[in-house]
C-alpha cells in the first residue's frame, strides 16, 4: 500500500540518523525543562489554585507537560509540509512521486502521518523524561484511556497538512510565516498558562484550534476525569475536524491545479 | 491506436503566481505542435536548450496542463484521464535528484513498486532483475547519495521500469553522463524497444544521440517542429555534397553571419584562436564564401567536405548551431 509505503520511507530515512533523532529529543525536552522550570518559579511551586479552578488541572507540570507534547505532535503535519515536501519539490522527488498513479492528496497526507508518528516517538520519550523529572505518576490505565481522544485530535491536527503542502506548491518558501503560525498556536492553545487569563476574544478565538480542546481534554482524562467531563472538546473536534479537512481539501486541490499551470519545480 | 498523439498542443508559463485578481505575463514554451508516435517505436524530440522539450515532456507525463490542443497517451487524454495515463508510462525525468538519496538502491525500487501499486510477489522479483539488468545488483544496499552520476542514471530507469510501462519518456537520459554510462544508457533503451517492443519517446539536445538512436526525429526550436521524419530522410534535406566545416583563425565569432548567413560556430577553441564554421554551401559558392571570409580578415586553415549530419540540417533550417 502507498500509504505504507512512504510511512516506512520517512521513517528510514529519519531513524537512519541518530543525530538528527537524538537532537529532536534534547531540543524538545530543554524547550519543556525551560517552560516548566519557569512557571514554577513564578508560582512559587508545582500547585496552582487558578489553574485548578479553571482548568481543572492544578498541577503545573502535569498541565504543561500534556500542552507542550501535544503542541509538538499537532505542528507536526505543517512541519511536513513546509519542510518535507518542501525538500521533495525542490530535489525533484516530488514529480517522481506525482507522475505515479498514487494521488498526491494520498502522498502528503502519508508524509504528514509519518512526521507525526516519528515527532509522536520523540515525544513519547520526552513525554516519560518529563514524568519521571517531575515525579507525575503514570498509569497504564490512564495512557490507555486517553488514546482515543489523541487519536482524535491527531486526526483534527493533520487537517493543516493539506493547506500547507498548498502553500509550500505555489508559493514554495512559506518556512517564516508557517513558524509564525506554529507558536500562534502555542500561545493561543494555553499550554503553559490557563486560557482564562486571557482578555476574552483571544480565548475564544483560541477555540478555533483544535489543540486547545485537544489538551484540555487530554488534561482532564490524564487526572481521572471521566469521558463525560470531556463532552465539550470532544463536541468542538468533531466540529472542527471536516471544517479543517473540507478547507484543505478544496485549498490543495486549488493548488494542485496552480502547480500544473506553473510546474511544480518551478524554482 | 498510436502509443502518443499530439495535437497543436501549446503551453504557456506564467511569469508570476497566476492570482484570480492578478494580470500576468505568460511565456510561450510550447507553440501548437503536432505529432505521434507509433506503438513500438523510438521517437526523439531534438532541439537546442529552451526549445520546449521538457514541457513536451512534462505535459505528456501528466506533470503539467496545456494550455491548448490536445494530448493523448495510449489513448487516454493527459489531462482528464491523467490516472489511466499514470499507470501505463513511466518517466527518467532530467537531472539526477529524481531518486532518494538517502535510501539504498533496493528501497528506492521497493518505494517506487510500492506506489505503482506493483503486487508485492511481482515487486520482489522485478526489482532483482532490474537490479541485475541495470548493473547494480552489487551496489543495492548503498545509498544512492555514494553513486556515480552514471550508477543514479542506471537506477532512474531501473525505476522507470518498476510498473513495466509500455510507453517509457525519458528526459535527456545522458546528459552529464561518461562515456561508459552513456553507451550503456543508449544500447539499453535501444534493446527496451528492440526486444521487449516499448514505445520510447526521448528527448535529446545529441544529435549523434538521435540520429543512432531515433526511429524517428522531431526538431524542435522555440516551442515548434522544424522538421520530422527519419534520421535518414532528415539527412536528405542537406544534399551530399554541401556540409562543409571550416576552420579559420583570428576571426571574431561575431562577423560570421556579416560573411555569410549560411555559416555558424560549432567550435570555439580559445587558446588556440581557431574557430570550427559549419554550414550547407555548395561547391559553386564555397570558393567566394572562402574569399570573402580572408577579406573580412580571416586566416583560412582548412576547408572540409562532410559527411551530413542532423546538426547541418539545424544548421540550414534555422541558421544556427544546435548547442548555441
Ligand atoms: N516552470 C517554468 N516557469 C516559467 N518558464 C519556464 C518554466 N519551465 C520552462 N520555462 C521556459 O519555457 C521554455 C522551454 O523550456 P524547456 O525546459 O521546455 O526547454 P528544453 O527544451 O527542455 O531545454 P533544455 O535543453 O535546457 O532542457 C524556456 O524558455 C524556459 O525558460
Ligand atoms: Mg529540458
Amino acid at each position: 500500500m502507498a500509504l505504507v509505503a512512504v510511512i516506512d520511507k520517512e521513517f528510514r530515512m529519519f531513524f537512519r540518523y541518530p543525530l538528527r533523532v537524538v537532537s529532536s529529543l534534547i531540543v524538545g525536552l530543554v524547550f519543556l525543562l525551560q517552560f516548566v522550570y519557569f512557571g514554577q518559579a513564578v508560582l512559587g511551586g508545582r500547585y496552582s489554585a487558578l489553574l485548578q479552578s479553571s482548568t481543572g488541572v492544578g498541577d503545573y507540570p502535569t498541565y504543561a507537560l500534556i500542552g507542550y507534547v501535544l503542541w509538538w505532535v499537532s505542528v507536526s503535519p505543517m512541519e511536513a509540509s513546509v519542510w518535507g515536501v518542501r525538500r521533495e519539490l525542490q530535489r525533484g522527488t516530488l514529480e517522481s512521486n506525482v507522475v505515479s498513479p498514487m494521488g498526491l492528496v494520498e502522498m502528503v497526507v502519508a508524509l504528514s502521518l509519518s512526521w507525526m508518528l516519528m515527532d509522536s516517538v520523540i515525544m513519547a520519550v520526552v513525554f516519560v523524561m518529563g514524568a519521571v523529572i517531575f515525579e507525575i505518576p503514570l498509569s497504564g490505565a490512564v495512557v490507555v484511556k486517553s488514546l482515543p481522544v489523541i487519536g482524535l485530535s491527531f486526526l483534527a491536527f493533520l487537517g493543516f497538512a493539506l493547506v500547507f503542502a498548498g502553500l509550500v506548491m505555489v508559493l514554495k518558501n512559506i518556512g517564516p510565516f508557517a513558524q509564525i503560525f506554529e507558536f500562534l498556536i502555542l500561545f493561543l492553545s494555553g499550554a503553559f498558562f490557563p486560557l482564562s487569563t486571557l482578555p476574552g476574544w483571544v480565548a475564544n478565538l483560541s477555540k478555533a484550534f483544535p489543540l486547545t480542546h485537544a489538551a484540555s481534554a487530554v488534561r482532564k482524562v490524564f487526572v481521572g476525569m471521566p469521558y463525560s467531563a470531556i463532552e465539550g472538546e470532544i463536541a468542538w473536534l468533531l466540529l472542527l475536524l471536516p471544517l479543517y479537512w473540507a478547507v484543505s481539501y478544496l485549498s490543495f486541490r486549488w493548488a494542485e491545479k496552480t502547480a500544473r499551470m506553473i510546474g511544480y519545480g518551478g524554482y | 491506436m498510436k502509443a502518443v498523439e499530439v495535437v497543436n498542443l501549446k503551453k504557456s508559463y506564467p511569469k508570476k503566481i497566476p492570482l484570480p485578481f492578478r494580470r500576468v505575463e505568460w511565456v510561450e514554451a510550447v507553440k501548437g505542435i503536432t505529432f505521434s508516435v507509433r506503438k513500438g517505436e523510438l521517437f526523439g524530440l531534438l532541439g537546442p536548450n529552451g526549445a520546449g522539450k521538457t514541457t513536451t515532456i512534462k505535459i505528456l507525463t501528466t506533470l503539467l496542463e496545456p494550455s491548448g490542443g490536445e494530448a493523448k497517451v495510449l489513448g487516454y487524454d493527459v489531462v482528464k484521464e491523467a490516472r489511466e495515463v499514470r499507470r501505463r508510462i513511466n518517466l527518467v525525468a532530467e537531472g539526477e535528484r529524481t531518486l532518494y538519496w538517502r535510501l539504498s538502491a533496493y528501497e528506492n525500487l521497493r518505494y517506487f513498486a510500492s506506489i505503482y501499486h506493483v503486487p508485492k510477489r511481482d515487486a520482489e522479483r522485478r526489482i532483482n532483475e532490474l537490479l541485475k539488468m541495470v548493473g547494480l545488483w552489487e551496489r543495492r544496499n548503498d545509498l544512492v547519495m555514494g553513486f556515480s552520476r552514471g550508477m543514479k542514471q542506471r537506477l532512474a530507469i531501473a525505476k522507470a521500469l518498476i510498473n513495466d510501462p509500455e510507453v517509457l519518456f525519458l528526459d535527456e537520459p545522458t546528459l552529464g553522463l561518461d562515456v561508459q554510462s552513456t553507451i550503456f544508457v543508449r544500447d539499453f533503451v535501444k534493446s527496451l524497444v528492440k526486444e521487449e517492443g516499448k514505445t520510447v519517446l526521448l528527448t535529446t539536445h545529441y544529435m549523434v544521440e538521435a540520429e543512432k538512436l531515433c526511429d524517428r526525429i522531431a526538431i524542435i526550436d522555440h516551442g515548434k517542429i522544424i522538421a520530422m521524419d527519419t534520421p535518414q530522410n532528415l539527412k536528405k534535406l542537406v544534399r551530399d555534397e554541401e556540409a562543409v566545416e571550416i576552420r579559420v583563425k583570428d576571426f571574431s565569432p561575431e562577423k560570421v553571419k556579416e560573411v555569410d548567413e549560411r555559416l555558424v560556430v560549432v567550435e570555439k577553441e580559445p587558446e588556440k584562436g581557431t574557430l570550427v564554421l559549419r554550414g550547407s554551401i555548395d561547391e559553386e559558392d564555397l570558393p567566394k564564401v572562402v574569399e570573402r571570409l580572408i577579406r573580412a580578415g580571416a586566416k583560412i586553415l582548412s576547408v572540409e567536405k562532410k559527411e551530413p549530419t542532423l546538426e547541418d540540417v539545424f544548421i540550414k533550417l534555422t541558421g544556427r548551431a544546435l548547442r548555441d
